[in-house]
Protein backbone atom coordinates (compact mmCIF):
# COMPACT_ATOMS: atom_id res chain seq x y z
CA UNK A 1 0.00 0.00 0.00
CA UNK A 2 3.00 2.56 0.50
CA UNK A 3 4.62 1.44 -2.49
CA UNK A 4 1.27 2.20 -4.20
CA UNK A 5 1.00 5.74 -2.35
CA UNK A 6 5.10 6.44 -2.96
CA UNK A 7 4.31 5.70 -6.94
CA UNK A 8 0.44 7.94 -6.83
CA UNK A 9 2.99 10.50 -4.84
CA UNK A 10 5.60 10.65 -7.86
CA UNK A 11 3.15 10.86 -10.48
CA UNK A 12 1.22 13.41 -8.82
CA UNK A 13 -1.72 11.61 -8.18
CA UNK A 14 -3.84 12.99 -5.53
CA UNK A 15 -8.06 12.30 -4.83
CA UNK A 16 -8.57 16.30 -5.32
CA UNK A 17 -7.18 16.09 -8.79
CA UNK A 18 -8.66 12.86 -9.61
CA UNK A 19 -11.78 13.64 -8.32
CA UNK A 20 -11.72 17.29 -10.24
CA UNK A 21 -10.73 15.42 -13.60
CA UNK A 22 -13.27 13.08 -13.54
CA UNK A 23 -16.06 15.61 -12.76
CA UNK A 24 -14.83 17.99 -15.68
CA UNK A 25 -14.84 14.74 -17.92
CA UNK A 26 -18.49 14.03 -16.75
CA UNK A 27 -19.32 17.50 -18.26
CA UNK A 28 -18.32 16.20 -21.10
CA UNK A 29 -20.26 13.02 -21.25
CA UNK A 30 -22.72 15.27 -20.04
CA UNK A 31 -23.12 17.47 -22.82
CA UNK A 32 -22.07 15.44 -25.21
CA UNK A 33 -24.79 12.99 -24.61
CA UNK A 34 -27.48 15.51 -24.54
CA UNK A 35 -26.32 18.06 -27.09
CA UNK A 36 -24.58 15.49 -29.75
CA UNK A 37 -25.01 12.00 -29.28
CA UNK A 38 -28.73 12.17 -28.39
CA UNK A 39 -29.58 14.91 -31.18
CA UNK A 40 -27.46 13.03 -33.88
CA UNK A 41 -28.32 9.30 -32.92
CA UNK A 42 -32.30 10.71 -32.97
CA UNK A 43 -31.44 12.21 -36.43
CA UNK A 44 -29.80 9.74 -37.72
CA UNK A 45 -32.28 7.21 -36.69
CA UNK A 46 -35.04 9.54 -38.54
CA UNK A 47 -33.19 9.62 -41.63
CA UNK A 48 -33.11 6.00 -41.57
CA UNK A 49 -36.67 5.72 -41.17
CA UNK A 50 -37.72 8.03 -44.03
CA UNK A 51 -34.94 6.22 -46.37
CA UNK A 52 -36.70 3.12 -45.43
CA UNK A 53 -40.38 4.66 -45.98
CA UNK A 54 -38.81 5.82 -49.36
CA UNK A 55 -37.60 2.86 -50.26
CA UNK A 56 -40.77 1.20 -49.14
CA UNK A 57 -42.60 4.01 -51.40
CA UNK A 58 -40.53 3.55 -54.17
CA UNK A 59 -41.42 -0.40 -53.95
CA UNK A 60 -44.73 0.51 -54.00
CA UNK A 61 -44.55 2.84 -57.35
CA UNK A 62 -42.23 0.29 -58.96
CA UNK A 63 -45.52 -2.71 -57.88
CA UNK A 64 -47.75 0.28 -59.09
CA UNK A 65 -46.30 0.57 -62.14
CA UNK A 66 -46.42 -3.04 -62.94
CA UNK A 67 -49.47 -3.31 -62.28
CA UNK A 68 -50.69 -0.53 -64.55
CA UNK A 69 -48.60 -1.76 -67.10
CA UNK A 70 -50.16 -5.04 -66.89
CA UNK A 71 -53.54 -3.78 -66.76
CA UNK A 72 -52.81 -1.59 -70.52
CA UNK A 73 -51.36 -4.36 -71.83
CA UNK A 74 -54.22 -6.72 -71.20
CA UNK A 75 -56.26 -2.93 -72.01
CA UNK A 76 -53.96 -3.23 -75.15
CA UNK A 77 -54.61 -6.51 -75.89
CA UNK A 78 -58.42 -6.41 -75.40
CA UNK A 79 -58.50 -3.71 -77.37
CA UNK A 80 -56.63 -5.04 -80.25
CA UNK A 81 -58.72 -8.13 -80.08
CA UNK A 82 -61.88 -6.09 -80.19
CA UNK A 83 -60.68 -3.94 -83.37
CA UNK A 84 -59.43 -7.65 -84.63
CA UNK A 85 -63.04 -8.96 -84.22
CA UNK A 86 -64.67 -5.49 -85.78
CA UNK A 87 -62.51 -6.04 -88.84
CA UNK A 88 -63.59 -9.42 -89.07
CA UNK A 89 -67.07 -8.43 -88.75
CA UNK A 90 -66.94 -5.62 -91.22
CA UNK A 91 -64.76 -8.17 -93.82
CA UNK A 92 -67.59 -10.70 -93.11
CA UNK A 93 -70.06 -7.90 -93.84
CA UNK A 94 -68.29 -6.07 -96.52
CA UNK A 95 -68.25 -9.83 -98.34
CA UNK A 96 -72.25 -10.43 -97.40
CA UNK A 97 -72.79 -7.16 -98.61
CA UNK A 98 -70.90 -7.49 -101.69
CA UNK A 99 -72.27 -11.07 -102.65
CA UNK A 100 -76.11 -9.32 -101.94
CA UNK A 101 -74.75 -6.52 -104.48
CA UNK A 102 -73.61 -9.47 -107.14
CA UNK A 103 -76.56 -11.28 -106.82
CA UNK A 104 -78.38 -7.98 -107.19
CA UNK A 105 -76.57 -7.04 -110.14
CA UNK A 106 -76.74 -10.50 -111.52
CA UNK A 107 -80.59 -10.72 -110.71
CA UNK A 108 -80.00 -7.52 -112.91
CA UNK A 109 -78.44 -8.56 -115.74
CA UNK A 110 -80.62 -11.77 -115.80
CA UNK A 111 -83.87 -9.32 -115.94
CA UNK A 112 -82.19 -7.14 -118.57
CA UNK A 113 -81.24 -10.18 -120.80
CA UNK A 114 -84.50 -11.57 -120.25
CA UNK A 115 -86.13 -8.51 -120.85
CA UNK A 116 -83.84 -7.84 -124.12
CA UNK A 117 -85.02 -11.38 -125.41
CA UNK A 118 -88.82 -10.72 -124.93
CA UNK A 119 -88.44 -7.53 -126.74
CA UNK A 120 -85.79 -8.85 -129.67
CA UNK A 121 -89.03 -12.04 -129.58
CA UNK A 122 -91.82 -9.44 -130.09
CA UNK A 123 -89.61 -7.49 -132.49
CA UNK A 124 -89.28 -10.69 -134.13
CA UNK A 125 -92.90 -12.16 -134.08
CA UNK A 126 -93.87 -8.51 -134.93
CA UNK A 127 -91.18 -8.40 -138.45
CA UNK A 128 -92.46 -11.96 -138.98
CA UNK A 129 -96.23 -11.32 -139.14
CA UNK A 130 -95.24 -8.10 -141.49
CA UNK A 131 -92.89 -10.04 -143.52
CA UNK A 132 -95.52 -12.88 -143.95
CA UNK A 133 -98.08 -10.39 -144.14
CA UNK A 134 -95.90 -8.60 -147.28
CA UNK A 135 -94.50 -11.40 -149.19
CA UNK A 136 -98.24 -12.57 -148.79
CA UNK A 137 -99.31 -9.66 -150.04
CA UNK A 138 -96.52 -9.58 -152.84
CA UNK A 139 -97.10 -13.27 -153.64
CA UNK A 140 -100.41 -12.14 -154.35
CA UNK A 141 -100.15 -9.08 -156.17
CA UNK A 142 -97.60 -11.32 -158.76
CA UNK A 143 -100.13 -14.21 -158.92
CA UNK A 144 -102.65 -11.61 -160.14
CA UNK A 145 -100.23 -10.10 -162.51
CA UNK A 146 -99.27 -13.58 -163.79
CA UNK A 147 -102.45 -14.78 -163.66
CA UNK A 148 -104.16 -11.49 -164.83
CA UNK A 149 -106.96 -12.87 -162.65
CA UNK A 150 -108.34 -10.86 -159.76
CA UNK A 151 -107.98 -12.97 -156.61
CA UNK A 152 -110.82 -13.52 -153.93
CA UNK A 153 -109.89 -12.44 -150.16
CA UNK A 154 -110.08 -16.73 -150.14
CA UNK A 155 -107.09 -16.70 -152.54
CA UNK A 156 -105.20 -13.75 -150.56
CA UNK A 157 -106.15 -15.85 -147.74
CA UNK A 158 -104.91 -19.09 -148.77
CA UNK A 159 -101.59 -17.80 -150.28
CA UNK A 160 -101.00 -15.71 -147.08
CA UNK A 161 -101.47 -18.73 -145.28
CA UNK A 162 -99.24 -20.61 -147.50
CA UNK A 163 -96.17 -18.04 -147.69
CA UNK A 164 -96.19 -17.76 -143.85
CA UNK A 165 -96.04 -21.70 -143.88
CA UNK A 166 -93.37 -21.78 -146.25
CA UNK A 167 -91.50 -18.86 -144.68
CA UNK A 168 -91.84 -20.35 -141.34
CA UNK A 169 -90.38 -23.63 -142.67
CA UNK B 1 5.96 34.71 -10.21
CA UNK B 2 5.43 35.97 -13.48
CA UNK B 3 3.96 35.02 -17.21
CA UNK B 4 6.30 34.74 -19.95
CA UNK B 5 6.92 33.04 -22.68
CA UNK B 6 9.33 29.81 -23.07
CA UNK B 7 12.47 30.12 -25.21
CA UNK B 8 14.81 27.77 -23.63
CA UNK B 9 13.27 25.68 -21.09
CA UNK B 10 14.46 22.32 -18.63
CA UNK B 11 12.74 18.83 -18.32
CA UNK B 12 8.85 18.41 -18.12
CA UNK B 13 7.78 17.08 -14.94
CA UNK B 14 6.24 13.95 -14.38
CA UNK B 15 3.80 15.98 -12.48
CA UNK B 16 1.08 18.29 -13.08
CA UNK B 17 1.93 21.44 -11.89
CA UNK B 18 -0.25 23.26 -8.87
CA UNK B 19 -1.06 26.63 -9.90
CA UNK B 20 -2.11 27.48 -6.67
CA UNK B 21 -1.05 26.22 -3.78
CA UNK B 22 -3.67 27.22 -1.93
CA UNK B 23 -6.05 24.94 -4.42
CA UNK B 24 -4.44 21.56 -4.80
CA UNK B 25 -6.78 20.73 -7.46
CA UNK B 26 -6.13 23.43 -9.70
CA UNK B 27 -3.34 22.10 -11.70
CA UNK B 28 -2.44 23.52 -15.28
CA UNK B 29 -3.73 20.30 -16.70
CA UNK B 30 -6.90 21.18 -14.86
CA UNK B 31 -7.05 24.17 -16.83
CA UNK B 32 -6.18 22.86 -20.13
CA UNK B 33 -9.21 20.13 -19.23
CA UNK B 34 -11.25 22.92 -18.82
CA UNK B 35 -10.28 24.66 -22.09
CA UNK B 36 -10.70 21.27 -23.76
CA UNK B 37 -14.01 21.07 -22.22
CA UNK B 38 -15.20 24.28 -23.20
CA UNK B 39 -14.35 23.79 -26.81
CA UNK B 40 -16.03 20.79 -26.82
CA UNK B 41 -19.41 22.03 -25.32
CA UNK B 42 -18.95 24.90 -28.05
CA UNK B 43 -18.28 23.06 -30.65
CA UNK B 44 -20.81 20.24 -29.92
CA UNK B 45 -23.78 22.94 -29.67
CA UNK B 46 -22.43 25.11 -32.55
CA UNK B 47 -22.85 21.93 -34.83
CA UNK B 48 -26.04 20.68 -33.56
CA UNK B 49 -27.82 23.87 -32.34
CA UNK B 50 -30.03 23.68 -35.68
CA UNK B 51 -30.29 20.47 -36.94
CA UNK B 52 -31.44 19.82 -40.82
CA UNK B 53 -32.23 16.67 -42.02
CA UNK B 54 -30.25 17.45 -44.93
CA UNK B 55 -26.74 18.17 -42.86
CA UNK B 56 -24.01 21.03 -43.87
CA UNK B 57 -20.73 21.99 -42.53
CA UNK B 58 -20.58 21.29 -38.38
CA UNK B 59 -23.64 19.61 -38.47
CA UNK B 60 -22.52 17.57 -41.57
CA UNK B 61 -18.85 16.47 -39.75
CA UNK B 62 -19.77 15.48 -36.02
CA UNK B 63 -22.49 13.55 -38.18
CA UNK B 64 -20.34 11.72 -39.57
CA UNK B 65 -17.93 11.47 -36.73
CA UNK B 66 -20.76 9.65 -34.28
CA UNK B 67 -21.95 7.64 -37.29
CA UNK B 68 -18.41 6.46 -37.75
CA UNK B 69 -17.25 5.64 -34.14
CA UNK B 70 -20.98 3.98 -33.50
CA UNK B 71 -20.55 1.54 -36.73
CA UNK B 72 -16.67 0.80 -35.42
CA UNK B 73 -17.70 0.34 -31.71
CA UNK B 74 -20.55 -1.74 -32.74
CA UNK B 75 -18.33 -4.09 -34.30
CA UNK B 76 -16.45 -4.30 -31.18
CA UNK B 77 -19.14 -4.48 -28.41
CA UNK B 78 -21.57 -5.91 -30.27
CA UNK B 79 -25.13 -5.02 -31.22
CA UNK B 80 -26.35 -6.33 -28.26
CA UNK B 81 -24.77 -3.27 -26.14
CA UNK B 82 -23.64 -0.88 -28.09
CA UNK B 83 -26.66 1.69 -27.35
CA UNK B 84 -26.27 1.50 -24.04
CA UNK B 85 -22.46 1.92 -23.57
CA UNK B 86 -21.64 4.32 -26.47
CA UNK B 87 -22.46 7.91 -25.14
CA UNK B 88 -19.66 6.87 -22.90
CA UNK B 89 -17.02 4.94 -25.26
CA UNK B 90 -17.50 7.88 -27.89
CA UNK B 91 -16.77 10.53 -24.89
CA UNK B 92 -13.90 8.79 -24.35
CA UNK B 93 -12.67 8.91 -27.85
CA UNK B 94 -14.05 12.53 -28.59
CA UNK B 95 -12.34 13.89 -25.65
CA UNK B 96 -8.98 11.76 -25.56
CA UNK B 97 -8.16 12.74 -29.50
CA UNK B 98 -9.44 16.57 -28.78
CA UNK B 99 -7.30 16.87 -25.39
CA UNK B 100 -4.05 15.07 -27.20
CA UNK B 101 -4.22 17.30 -30.63
CA UNK B 102 -4.98 20.58 -28.71
CA UNK B 103 -2.01 19.73 -26.57
CA UNK B 104 -0.38 20.25 -29.60
CA UNK B 105 -1.01 23.51 -30.01
CA UNK B 106 1.99 25.84 -29.85
CA UNK B 107 1.93 27.70 -26.20
CA UNK B 108 0.58 24.63 -24.43
CA UNK B 109 3.31 23.71 -22.00
CA UNK B 110 5.88 26.42 -23.42
CA UNK B 111 3.89 29.57 -21.82
CA UNK B 112 4.42 29.52 -17.72
CA UNK B 113 6.37 30.79 -14.70
CA UNK B 114 9.90 30.09 -14.82
CA UNK B 115 13.92 31.83 -14.78
CA UNK B 116 13.77 34.80 -16.53
CA UNK B 117 15.58 34.90 -19.87
CA UNK B 118 17.54 37.66 -21.44
CA UNK B 119 14.48 38.90 -24.04
CA UNK B 120 11.20 40.13 -23.07
CA UNK B 121 8.85 37.57 -21.25
CA UNK B 122 11.34 34.95 -22.35
CA UNK B 123 12.28 32.28 -19.75
CA UNK B 124 15.72 29.92 -19.88
CA UNK B 125 14.00 27.27 -17.77
CA UNK B 126 9.99 26.99 -16.99
CA UNK B 127 9.01 25.67 -14.02
CA UNK B 128 5.43 25.78 -14.15
CA UNK B 129 3.57 25.89 -17.39
CA UNK B 130 0.21 27.56 -17.61
CA UNK B 131 -1.20 24.76 -19.66
CA UNK B 132 -0.32 20.82 -19.68
CA UNK B 133 -2.44 17.95 -21.63
CA UNK B 134 -4.40 16.51 -19.56
CA UNK B 135 -3.44 13.26 -21.01
CA UNK B 136 -0.19 13.85 -19.84
CA UNK B 137 -1.61 14.13 -16.08
CA UNK B 138 -2.00 10.45 -14.65
CA UNK B 139 -4.87 12.32 -12.74
CA UNK B 140 -6.86 12.33 -15.76
CA UNK B 141 -6.19 9.21 -17.27
CA UNK B 142 -6.64 6.99 -14.44
CA UNK B 143 -9.58 8.73 -13.62
CA UNK B 144 -10.90 7.88 -17.27
CA UNK B 145 -10.04 4.60 -16.90
CA UNK B 146 -11.32 4.18 -13.16
CA UNK B 147 -14.62 5.63 -14.04
CA UNK B 148 -14.66 3.71 -16.89
CA UNK B 149 -14.37 0.46 -15.16
CA UNK B 150 -16.71 1.36 -12.64
CA UNK B 151 -18.95 1.84 -15.32
CA UNK B 152 -18.15 -1.79 -16.88
CA UNK B 153 -18.76 -3.27 -13.75
CA UNK B 154 -22.36 -1.54 -13.47
CA UNK B 155 -22.67 -3.23 -17.21
CA UNK B 156 -21.67 -6.75 -16.59
CA UNK B 157 -23.60 -7.33 -13.72
CA UNK B 158 -26.39 -6.04 -15.11
CA UNK B 159 -26.13 -7.86 -17.86
CA UNK B 160 -25.25 -11.23 -16.57
CA UNK B 161 -25.87 -10.82 -12.64
CA UNK B 162 -23.30 -11.37 -10.31
CA UNK B 163 -23.83 -15.21 -10.22
CA UNK B 164 -23.02 -15.07 -13.94
CA UNK B 165 -20.08 -12.96 -13.38
CA UNK B 166 -18.32 -15.12 -10.92
CA UNK B 167 -19.48 -18.15 -12.99
CA UNK B 168 -17.84 -16.59 -16.03
CA UNK B 169 -14.50 -16.01 -14.43
CA UNK B 170 -13.95 -19.15 -11.89
CA UNK B 171 -16.59 -22.04 -13.31
CA UNK B 172 -14.78 -24.65 -15.18
CA UNK B 173 -15.35 -24.45 -18.81
CA UNK B 174 -17.14 -27.31 -20.35
CA UNK B 175 -18.17 -28.96 -17.27
CA UNK B 176 -16.07 -31.17 -14.44
CA UNK B 177 -17.17 -34.66 -15.34
CA UNK B 178 -14.74 -37.67 -14.57
CA UNK B 179 -11.72 -37.81 -12.35
CA UNK B 180 -10.28 -34.90 -13.56
CA UNK B 181 -13.22 -32.71 -12.50
CA UNK B 182 -11.51 -31.84 -8.75
CA UNK B 183 -8.42 -31.07 -10.55
CA UNK B 184 -10.00 -28.44 -12.89
CA UNK B 185 -11.92 -26.80 -10.56
CA UNK B 186 -8.71 -25.77 -8.63
CA UNK B 187 -6.94 -25.06 -11.84
CA UNK B 188 -10.29 -22.62 -13.28
CA UNK B 189 -10.52 -21.29 -9.73
CA UNK B 190 -6.85 -19.87 -9.79
CA UNK B 191 -7.57 -18.74 -13.52
CA UNK B 192 -10.30 -16.81 -11.99
CA UNK B 193 -8.05 -15.45 -9.72
CA UNK B 194 -5.76 -14.45 -11.79
CA UNK B 195 -8.61 -12.95 -14.26
CA UNK B 196 -10.14 -10.71 -11.28
CA UNK B 197 -6.47 -9.71 -10.98
CA UNK B 198 -6.21 -8.75 -14.38
CA UNK B 199 -9.36 -6.62 -14.52
CA UNK B 200 -8.73 -4.75 -11.37
CA UNK B 201 -5.17 -4.17 -13.15
CA UNK B 202 -7.08 -2.74 -16.45
CA UNK B 203 -7.62 0.57 -15.20
CA UNK B 204 -3.64 1.14 -14.46
CA UNK B 205 -2.75 -0.47 -17.74
CA UNK B 206 -5.39 1.98 -19.38
CA UNK B 207 -4.03 4.59 -17.71
CA UNK B 208 -0.67 4.39 -17.97
CA UNK B 209 -0.44 3.39 -21.68
CA UNK B 210 -2.62 6.82 -22.99
CA UNK B 211 -0.16 8.65 -20.26
CA UNK B 212 3.20 7.36 -20.88
CA UNK B 213 1.78 7.64 -24.99
CA UNK B 214 1.43 11.54 -24.50
CA UNK B 215 3.69 12.69 -21.68
CA UNK B 216 6.57 10.78 -24.14
CA UNK B 217 5.74 12.95 -26.85
CA UNK B 218 5.30 16.06 -24.89
CA UNK B 219 8.82 14.97 -23.70
CA UNK B 220 9.75 14.59 -27.03
CA UNK B 221 8.44 18.01 -28.72
CA UNK B 222 9.94 19.80 -26.25
CA UNK B 223 13.23 17.92 -26.67
CA UNK B 224 12.97 18.57 -30.38
CA UNK B 225 12.37 22.11 -29.59
CA UNK B 226 15.18 22.93 -27.92
CA UNK B 227 17.67 20.69 -29.60
CA UNK B 228 18.86 23.56 -31.83
CA UNK B 229 18.56 26.39 -29.47
CA UNK B 230 22.10 26.23 -28.55
CA UNK B 231 22.98 27.12 -31.81
CA UNK B 232 23.13 30.91 -33.19
CA UNK B 233 20.49 33.20 -33.02
CA UNK B 234 18.84 33.03 -36.42
CA UNK B 235 19.87 29.33 -36.87
CA UNK B 236 18.63 27.98 -33.17
CA UNK B 237 15.29 30.00 -34.18
CA UNK B 238 15.19 27.96 -37.91
CA UNK B 239 16.21 24.53 -35.54
CA UNK B 240 13.45 25.44 -33.11
CA UNK B 241 10.68 25.17 -35.50
CA UNK B 242 12.02 22.74 -37.94
CA UNK B 243 13.05 19.65 -35.79
CA UNK B 244 9.90 19.38 -34.11
CA UNK B 245 8.09 19.63 -37.66
CA UNK B 246 7.96 15.80 -38.34
CA UNK B 247 7.18 15.14 -34.73
CA UNK B 248 4.03 17.47 -34.89
CA UNK B 249 2.93 15.35 -37.59
CA UNK B 250 3.53 11.91 -35.95
CA UNK B 251 2.03 13.13 -32.81
CA UNK B 252 -1.00 14.02 -34.35
CA UNK B 253 -1.45 10.36 -35.34
CA UNK B 254 -0.50 9.24 -31.80
CA UNK B 255 -3.47 11.07 -30.74
CA UNK B 256 -5.85 9.57 -32.48
CA UNK B 257 -4.44 6.13 -32.29
CA UNK B 258 -4.27 6.26 -27.82
CA UNK B 259 -7.72 7.39 -27.97
CA UNK B 260 -8.60 5.04 -30.68
CA UNK B 261 -6.62 2.81 -28.92
CA UNK B 262 -8.07 3.36 -25.26
CA UNK B 263 -11.83 3.20 -26.20
CA UNK B 264 -11.09 -0.07 -28.25
CA UNK B 265 -10.06 -1.46 -25.12
CA UNK B 266 -13.26 -0.58 -23.28
CA UNK B 267 -14.83 -1.69 -26.18
CA UNK B 268 -13.51 -5.15 -25.51
CA UNK B 269 -13.77 -5.13 -22.02
CA UNK B 270 -17.58 -4.83 -22.13
CA UNK B 271 -17.65 -7.23 -25.21
CA UNK B 272 -15.61 -9.97 -22.91
CA UNK B 273 -17.84 -9.57 -19.82
CA UNK B 274 -21.47 -9.42 -21.27
CA UNK B 275 -23.76 -11.54 -23.43
CA UNK B 276 -22.42 -11.11 -27.28
CA UNK B 277 -25.26 -11.50 -30.03
CA UNK B 278 -24.86 -15.64 -30.15
CA UNK B 279 -25.56 -15.93 -26.44
CA UNK B 280 -23.70 -15.98 -23.16
CA UNK B 281 -20.48 -13.91 -22.62
CA UNK B 282 -17.28 -15.49 -24.26
CA UNK B 283 -13.72 -14.99 -24.15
Amino acid sequence: MDAASNVAEQFGVYWPNLIAQIILFFIVYWVLSKFAFKPIMAMLEERRRRIEEGQINAEKIKQQLAEAQTKYEETLARANAEAQRLIEEVKASGEKLAGEKRQAALAEAQEIIRRTQESLSLERERTMAELKKEVGRLVAETTEKVTQKILTPQDHQKINEETARQIAA
Amino acid sequence: MQATILLAAGEITVQANRLLPSLGWLTNSFVFTVIVTILIVIGARAATRRMDLVPTGAQNFIEALVETLYATFENIVGRHMIAKVFPVIATLFIFICAANWIGLVPGVGSIGWGKPGPGLWSLTEIDRPLLRPSDADLNMTLGMAVMFMILWLFWTLRDVGLLGFLKENFAPKGGVEGWLGPFLVVIFLFVGCIEILSILLRPVSLSLRLFGNIFAGETLLHTMTTLGLALPAPLGWIASVLFPLPFFFLELLVGVLQALVFSALCGVYIRLSTHAETGGAGH
